[in-house]
């Protein structure tokens, strides 16, 4: 099964530097994590799902729309039930509430399609080099892009696993929840050991390409910044300034909103 | 050939937390350009032996160990793994795990920059080293995009961009089909050219070590004999003894009596005419003849029936095409083709694990979207490739006991049929075992035993002997064919060709996910231009025969067809 994020094209976006992409996801954290009003959010949600569109990464979008779906539902819900405004709508729903749910419902999920931009248009390694000219040690580094790494493993294997119980007569899609899960101990132990035997060969086989050898190490990969990475910089700089400065006036919050 | 690459010294070495010694006072000299073969009965410690050469033992495992492994002058105990990488570099047998760079080129630089190479230099090893291998096509791919065989290529390639003067490789063509293994067994003799590469291979398959100068033999952790490998591949006897299969060229002619002992299918076929040897026509077509008559008396009833069948998979990968396949009740069906090509993904479709996309797929008589994989799990069993996906309890007898409690029956009924499973494969007693603890063949029992218990009429198993030496091939396979006596009907997917040539009675070929040749055994194997084409080959004697003008699947066949005897 192939569920690696990466797109291996070559866009506008493809060509930036890792570092600029990782910037730009910081900068969007910032520039979204201030405003309670969605109205503010609106801008910086068209910026990130232009970056989207420009790299090609729709599919990266549809790919994981059923996890974006389930976290609006129950972000809505939580956010409700969590907060109360003065005018009220219906049930628990006040308008202050609800306005205040849906930004955070879009933080959530901008945050995520910010991430999705960085991964579906930066290499593993290049994110690795990236991290560490921006002064993260390589091992830390190697560490984040490992664990990236597992993740289409572990799910193969998941999805393997899951053939071999359910072709046993193992029945996950019935009973309750409670005998559900008992059902996902025949998937969950397997899955753990075959995960630790392959952790096991990987150490092996990375120790023998004489992993930690040297102090130092160098980098076939070559990154470096051109004209586009400044002013893209030069922009998020200017976006993420503008937040603070609606910020310090004020803007963007929501009166007459109680959150516990 | 004169120094000495490696110096072994009194090894011995026991894994921590277990009482066995793996190696047993080994003493060995590797002399530098030396390609030496290791082989052994699985757990005899060979692998165990060449973890020793790059320091992965004592230095990733631990265990409790005396001895002297000396590397290039160096003495293993005081390096680290990574520092002796530049000495020895090993490739692996599962080769998932091995890679993981995002492409071909980046996966060689690796090494190279963990000893900070300049970057020209990186280039210019990268370079070299995918022509080496023949991937320089490749190398803007992801390897996981890569073919089995590919993928090895690329661990030699990303092993020797480090440029060691000794490279090991542990069992690292079990998995692949003859085709590709013979590609990295042409990278090994390529290597061997150099004068100063030396060359450690772990390996099971006979056929392949023929060009290697030496074979160390290893049994129960003692080195039980080392020799020129032409002398040790003549010795049928001692081979069967440590546990390898023998070739079936030497064993022929050594059961006519023969003086002189052939090791090739061409030098057998030059030996054979000059001793005047020839082959029964009239014996032959009677062997012929019975065969046939058997299995036209079994294509009455054909209890599953693919056609049409294509998958693509959502990806939009079409792994089967249009393909057309019966089973008949009773039959001893092989799937072969190279990795990749679709037999996986054909045998999942025949026990409702997969649906076909296009097509239909009769399983006893209806379709098996109507029935699904519970109904059908109770007629085909499957038995996974890899036994570890599947076994999850502390016992034996719980594991075994899965199946059947999941369909409800009693306490006695369960109780029976864990028992009848367990002594049918074998592992009558070890229901208090934990199944972790077993062998990979005791693994592989125990996987087989939880199917048998559901009692199917129909077992498919993928892949049953990888992973098994020659005697836990053979009584793998013989067991499987106990199970046929009783009338199982038998599905297997295989690479080792000659598991099909012994115990297929009727093969189907994958290629690009259609079937391009089906038939009786002996009728696949007379066609070697579509099997190479399909990246297999026959076994050597099955060649053999063929070079004679006709096919005989193994030594005792052709031995009960010869003239005058």
């Amino acid at each position: 099964m192939d569920i690696d994020f990466y797109i291996d094209s070559d866009t506008l976006i493809h060509r930036l530097d890792g570092r600029t992409k990782i910037m730009l996801f910081l900068a969007s954290f910032i520039a979204l994590v201030f405003f309670e009003n969605p109205l503010f959010i609106l801008p910086i949600a068209f910026l990130i799902l232009l970056q989207n569109v420009l790299a090609g990464a729709l599919v990266n979008i549809w790919r994981i729309r059923f996890l974006l779906f389930v976290l609006t539902v129950t972000g809505m819900l939580m956010w409700n039930i969590f907060t109360s405004g003065e005018t009220d709508l219906f049930w628990f729903f006040d308008l202050e509430s609800l306005l205040y749910s849906l930004s955070r419902t879009m933080l959530m999920l901008l945050m995520i399609i910010s991430g999705l931009n960085l991964i579906s248009t930066t290499r593993n390694e290049e994110l690795v080099l990236s991290m560490i000219k921006l002064g993260l040690p390589y091992r830390v580094g190697f560490a984040i892009s490992t664990a990236l790494r597992m993740v289409p493993t572990i799910a193969s294997s998941i999805q393997t696993i899951s053939q071999a119980q359910r072709s046993r007569g193992l029945d996950l899609d019935s009973g309750n929840i409670l005998e559900r899960l008992r059902k996902f101990i025949p998937i969950l132990i397997p899955v753990f050991i075959s995960t630790i035997r392959d952790t096991n060969v990987f150490g092996m086989a990375l120790e023998s390409k004489g992993f930690g050898a040297k102090e130092e190490r160098s980098f076939y990969l070559q990154m470096g910044m051109g004209r586009n990475d400044y002013l893209i910089l030069a922009l998020s700089f200017l976006v993420v300034m503008a937040s603070i400065y609606l910020k310090i006036l004020g803007l963007g919050s929501i009166p007459g909103l109680t959150k516990f | 050939m004169s120094e000495s690459a490696v110096s072994i010294q009194n090894l011995r070495f026991r894994y921590r937390g277990l009482d066995e010694l793996v190696l047993d006072g080994v003493n060995l000299e590797i002399s530098e350009g030396e390609f030496l073969v290791i082989m052994g009965a699985n757990e005899a410690g060979k692998s165990t032996l060449v973890s020793f050469l790059n320091g992965l033992i004592p230095h990733y495992m631990r265990g409790a160990w005396e001895g002297d492994i000396v590397v290039n002058g160096r003495n293993t105990r005081d390096f680290s793994v990574p520092e002796l990488a530049e000495d020895v570099g090993i490739v692996f047998q599962d080769f998932e795990a091995q890679l993981f760079s995002t492409n071909v080129e980046l996966e060689v630089a690796f090494g190279p920059e963990n000893f900070a190479i300049e970057r020209e230099e990186i280039k210019r090893r990268i370079e070299e080293n995918l022509r080496f291998v023949g991937l320089e096509a490749f190398r803007k791919r992801s390897p996981v995009t890569l073919s089995g065989g590919q993928k090895q290529k690329l661990a030699i390639a990303s092993v020797l961009a480090m440029e060691p003067n000794i490279l090991v490789m542990d069992e690292a063509t079990t998995d692949l089909d003859p085709i590709s293994k013979m590609g990295i067994y042409e990278i090994t003799n390529k290597l061997r050219k150099r004068e100063d590469m030396t060359l450690v291979v772990v390996e099971h398959d006979t056929e392949e070590v023929l060009e290697a100068d030496r074979i160390a033999l290893i049994k129960d952790g003692k080195l039980a004999q080392v020799g020129p490998a032409q002398d040790i591949l003549r010795d049928s006897d001692l081979l069967s003894k440590m546990g390898v299969m023998p070739l079936g060229i030497p064993r022929f002619f050594e059961a006519v009596g023969s003086e002189q002992l052939p090791l090739t299918p061409e030098e057998g076929a030059a030996v054979f005419e000059r001793q005047n040897l020839a082959i029964s026509q009239e014996k032959y077509a009677d062997l012929v003849n019975r065969e046939r008559t058997g299995s036209e008396e079994k294509e009455a009833e054909p209890i599953i029936r693919c056609r049409g069948l294509s998958h693509t998979y959502p990806n939009g990968v079409e792994a089967l095409k249009g393909v057309n396949l019966d089973i008949n009740q009773g039959e001893v069906v092989a799937i072969v083709g190279q990795n990749g090509s679709g037999k996986t993904t054909l045998a999942k479709h025949l026990n409702a694990l997969l649906m076909p996309t296009e097509g239909s797929v009769e399983v006893f008589g209806a379709p098996t979207e109507e029935q699904g994989i519970f109904k059908i799990g109770q007629k085909v069993g499957y038995v996974f490739q890899n036994p570890d996906h599947q076994i999850f309890s502390e016992v034996v007898y719980e594991e075994v006991a899965f199946g059947p409690r999941l369909r409800d029956l009693s306490k006695e009924e369960v109780d029976q049929r864990v028992k009848d499973a367990l002594r049918a494969v074998g592992l009558e007693g070890f229901e208090k075992e934990d199944p972790f603890s077993l062998t990979k063949s005791g693994r592989q029992r125990v996987a087989v035993a939880s199917v048998l218990a559901i009692h199917p009429d129909v077992l498919i198993l993928d892949e049953p002997t990888t992973g098994l030496d020659y005697r836990g091939q053979r009584s793998m396979m013989d067991m499987v064919m106990d199970l046929n006596d009783q009338g199982s009907t038998i599905i297997f997917i295989t690479h080792h060709m000659w598991v099909v040539a012994e115990y297929a009675q009727r093969v189907y070929v994958v290629k690009d996910g259609q079937i391009i040749l089906e038939g009786l055994t002996r009728d696949v194997f007379s066609q070697e231009e579509v099997l190479n084409d399909s990246s297999l080959r026959p076994p050597h004697f099955v060649h053999f025969s063929n070079l004679l003008g006709n096919t005989f699947l193994y030594p005792e066949e052709m031995l009960s067809c010869l003239e005058g005897k």
